[in-house]
């Protein structure tokens, strides 16, 4: 990591969950409520049980290594990596270490910087530990088995990352393509990262097993504003092993070892090696999806849209996927704006899974379809989203049943403005005098007489023609 | 005393209706436990499942249910492979009070054919030694059939020590690693078959080194020893490692007179006299009857076969009791204070010298630092000692060489000998094995009043022709 003198260098070891159904080396189902409810010998390590290898879970890790671009070996095994923890079953993981999936890939990030990856590799995740009255306090603890055998792709990168800022992008850019593959999920798979920070070229620190994105960025800010205070103190920075506490976002050392990890890596030969042809390797990679890059740079070519919302659109697989939809029925540019801002604004402010919605594209269609033609005012479309979306309510039947579409008259508008007109005196007088705030309130109290039925500007202009009149 | 009855025959005299089962049954329990007495070829006898199988068998051959290659007929099982509901320790005090959730898929598929379970046999704790006196802490070593002075060979002594004493129809499932079925078979004068890495399914089998483990069969004959092993093998989708060849008819095959044989010139020069001597003249006899004999060099195997074995075989297994931590199963104590110390503690207590001395040797061998040096060169070794077998394969059929370079020892004699030496004893029996070669021991002569088994390599999958050899071998009897 010396190579470079100056700033921050980021390193992260990633371990992410693969949404397989069942576990890496048996039958065992990989979600579970109840604990200790899904294991059996093999997750157990019970003597005499023997690994079977997930083809599933393998096909997920190869996909990974082919999206990162990674040279994947043609030749492959599994390693034994031999340590003793009570959340380990066989007291060893089985892991790869001397040839892995994938070796020499990258991530782009937004900004357009390339991050190396060093490998990429599958291996099994061990028991969860449990310290019901939290890790300090608890004078005992509990082992939950159903975790022991769920397969962990680990991704592993070069020190390029230059801040906390540029790690978060790398992981959003890394689940993005993870989702793309359809082989995690970011609601029932956990991501963990090891990250290593050094600054000015100084002893490397890892900050070890930290769960979730931004808990990696808040980790990392920590650490990289630790090490440099230190600096600016006068004080060494100790090579170490680190632990982040979510509760106080600090990272505190842990035991210190005086010599490296050996964990005495041998050959798992319970399982045979993997062998592919350069002809299986070449179909493998022609296979991939479309991943959110390309498909940001489709949508700008086949829909005109703009580089910013092409990205938030290619970024999000399912919006994505909505969007190319919607766009079969409607206008492009329309569709695209009403989905990363309406649409998007309403999930993002009710912290809502778009995944879990399950939205009908039809449904969207229908109601842009209506607004485009002016029937409705995009105020009632964004109500009837938040309703689809919230409560699940149709938007067709939300505006039928409400009676929310534009019926009223000339004079049904005239007669409404001159009610809240006669009705706020104050705010007219205000309003003669130039105070801008007057118009909103009025604008408002007519949308609400009238349902917001009426466009706000058609509102406007009447109230401005009937005060110069009046 | 006439001989019992093979295997084809009692079950014939079964189908017939001549024999009870469960009579046949108590008689071989009474025998076992009786002899155990003295012998201790069982860390434990089933006798309560063994009957109630056999009952269960006897009223569906009424009901016309059971058909079976081995029906009725009492299996004894090495402890180290995992029969349900069964303690089943390796021979190790460490794995007190385990009772497996599942069998072995060898033990499944014998007990489709109708086998009965009579108990688990000696063995060195978790198969770590030659003579079966590395048992576990509380457990006896079997004792020689002939000579109670001597040992019964390991370390599937038990199988051996039985299938030899018992006066009545029975056969034996052993494993081996680096030779423990030929060698006791050989001690105790019984045939011991092991078959190619992979034929058998090692899935319920408590492993010792799982590179190189192997479970097979010991009988009085060939033909017995066959047969089972016929039953045994097959695909099992539970062991990723197995093969999908079949040994249809293994028990059914015909001696060959007229094979190529290698004599493996280095493996016999390590031997004593008297044992050169023996195989020498079954050799002879062999060529007379039709054999063509050729004399083979193996030297490389003769050379690097023990080292690489023992730091293949202990670098493995060091990783396979890692397991054994008082955690989960086995031998454990109230769970209190630090994790490490706890491990430490229980496996302090649980493991036996031999246990404890190849942990040490394994986790040295695969240590950063050592790592290159011992277990990695090791493993390039082996891929060598495999291609030498293969050039030798070219032209011959069958390589022979003795089982063992001594007759069984006495106790005493063993505990004079090094942990070194006593590894050097494996000589000619870790070539096949570190190359997953199948290989047979047939009893052929007598030295001191004990037999010398005459060792049979074939070729990998060539179980058929390893067979065949031993059938020919076995009639110049």
């Amino acid at each position: 990591m010396s190579k470079e003198k100056d700033g921050v260098m980021i390193g992260l070891e990633c371990h992410v969950q693969l949404n397989t159904e069942t576990k890496l080396f048996c039958g065992c189902r990989t979600q579970a409520e109840e604990p200790n409810s899904a294991c059996c010998p093999v997750c157990l390590g019970h003597p005499g049980s023997k690994p079977v290898l997930n083809a599933k879970a393998l096909d997920y890790a190869l996909k990974v290594a082919a999206a990162l671009h990674c040279e994947i070996n043609k030749e492959f095994f599994f390693s034994r990596k031999t340590y003793f923890y009570p959340d380990m079953s066989k007291n060893f993981q089985i892991t790869q270490y001397e040839i892995p999936i994938g070796l020499e890939g990258q991530v782009v990030l937004s900004t357009g910087k390339k991050i190396r990856i060093t490998r990429v590799h599958l291996e099994e995740d061990p028991a969860a530990l449990v310290h019901e009255a939290g890790m300090a306090a608890s004078n005992f603890c509990l082992v939950d088995y159903n975790r022991s055998g769920i397969p962990l792709v680990e991704i592993v990168t070069e020190p390029d990352l230059s801040s906390p800022q540029e790690a978060r992008d790398f992981l959003d850019q890394l689940t993005t393509i993870l989702s793309y593959l359809k082989v995690y999920s970011a609601t029932t798979g956990t991501l963990k990262a090891d990250c290593n920070v050094s600054v000015y070229g100084n002893s490397r620190v890892e900050v070890k097993n930290v769960t979730g994105k931004k808990g990696v960025e808040k980790a990392l800010s920590f650490e990289v504003a630790r090490q440099k205070n230190l600096l600016l103190n006068d004080k060494k920075i100790v090579r170490g092993t680190r632990a982040f506490d979510e509760k106080t976002m600090t990272t505190k050392a842990t035991r210190t070892k005086e010599t490296e990890d050996d964990y005495g890596y041998i050959v798992e030969s319970d399982l045979t090696t993997i062998h592919f042809s350069k002809e299986e390797i070449k179909k493998m990679r022609e296979n991939l999806p479309e991943l959110h890059a390309a498909k940001a740079k489709r949508f700008i070519k086949d829909f005109s849209l703009d580089e910013y919302t092409a990205n938030v659109l290619a970024n999000n697989f399912t919006l994505g996927n909505l969007f190319e939809e919607i766009a079969k029925e409607t206008e492009p540019k329309m569709a695209a704006k009403f989905l990363t801002r309406e649409l998007m604004a309403v999930v993002n402010r009710s912290d809502l899974d778009l995944d879990s919605l399950q939205l009908n594209p039809e449904e969207i269609s229908s109601l842009l379809r209506i607004l485009s033609s002016q029937r409705i005012t995009e105020k009632v479309a964004k109500e009837a989203i938040i309703a689809y979306l919230t409560k699940g309510t149709k938007p067709m039947q939300f505006i039928e049943k409400g009676g929310l579409a534009k019926d009223l008259t000339e004079a049904d508008i005239e007669k409404a403005v001159e009610k809240v007109l006669s009705e706020n005196r104050q705010a007219v007088a205000d309003l003669k005098r130039g105070k801008q705030k007057s118009l909103n309130f009025l604008v408002g109290k007519v949308m609400k007489l009238t349902r917001a039925k009426v466009e706000p500007r058609i509102v406007q202009d009447l109230i401005y023609k009937k005060i110069k009149g009046g | 005393m006439a001989k019992p009855l093979s295997l084809k025959q009692f079950v014939a005299e079964v189908k017939k209706g001549n024999i009870s089962i469960v009579e046949h049954t108590e008689k071989i329990l009474a025998e076992a436990e009786q002899s155990n007495q003295t012998y201790r070829y069982f860390n434990l006898i089933a006798r309560d499942s063994a009957l109630k199988q056999a009952k269960e068998i006897e009223a569906g051959i009424k009901t016309g249910r059971h058909k079976g290659k081995l029906l009725g007929v009492p299996i004894s099982v090495k402890d180290c492979i995992c029969v349900k509901g069964i303690e089943s320790r390796a021979g190790s005090h460490i794995l007190s009070g385990y009772t497996p959730l599942f069998s072995a898929t060898a033990i499944e598929k014998a007990k489709a054919e109708g086998a009965i379970t009579i108990g688990k046999t000696a063995q060195d704790e978790f198969g770590f030694g030659t003579f079966c006196n590395n048992v576990g802490i509380g457990f006896a070593r079997p004792l020689n059939p002939r000579d109670r002075k001597r040992c019964c060979g390991g370390s599937s002594g038990g199988s051996a020590g039985f299938a030899a004493l018992s006066k009545l129809t029975h056969t034996s499932i052993g494993q081996s690693t680096g030779g423990s079925i030929a060698c006791p078979a050989s001690f105790c004068g019984v045939v011991g078959l092991t078959p190619t890495y992979g034929l058998v399914s090692r899935y319920g089998l408590i492993d010792y080194a799982n590179s190189l483990d192997k479970i097979g069969s010991l009988g009085k004959t060939v033909e017995d020893a066959a047969l089972l092993l016929e039953v045994i093998s097959g695909y099992d989708v539970n062991d990723s490692t197995s093969l999908s060849e079949e040994m249809d008819e293994l028990g059914s095959v015909n001696p060959s007179n007229d094979l190529r044989v290698g004599i493996v010139k280095e493996l016999f020069k390590g031997c004593d006299k008297p044992v050169q001597k023996e195989c020498r003249k079954a050799i002879d006899k062999l060529e007379k009857e039709g054999a063509t004999v050729e004399e083979i060099s193996l030297p490389l195997n003769a050379k690097f076969g023990i080292a690489a074995y023992y730091l293949v075989s202990t670098a493995e297994a060091s990783t396979n009791l890692a397991k054994f931590c008082g955690m989960r199963y086995g031998l454990h104590e109230r769970l209190e204070g630090n994790f490490n110390e706890y491990f430490t503690k229980v496996r302090s207590k649980g493991f036996g010298e031999e246990a404890k001395r190849r942990i040490l040797l394994g986790t040295f061998a695969r240590m950063a630092g050592f790592r290159d040096a011992y277990y990695l060169k090791a493993m390039k070794v082996r891929t060598k000692l495999i291609k030498e077998f293969k050039q030798a394969f070219a032209n011959i059929d069958v390589l022979l060489n003795p089982t063992m370079p001594i007759v069984a020892p006495t106790f005493r004699e063993i505990e004079k000998l090094s942990p070194m030496q006593q590894y050097a004893m494996d000589l000619c029996t870790v070539p096949a094995n570190l190359a997953g070669l199948p290989h047979a021991s047939v009893p052929i002569g007598i030295h001191e009043k004990m037999p010398v088994g005459l060792m049979i390599t074939a070729d990998h999958l060539q179980e058929r022709k390893m067979v065949q050899a031993a059938l020919a071998v076995e009639g110049l009897r």
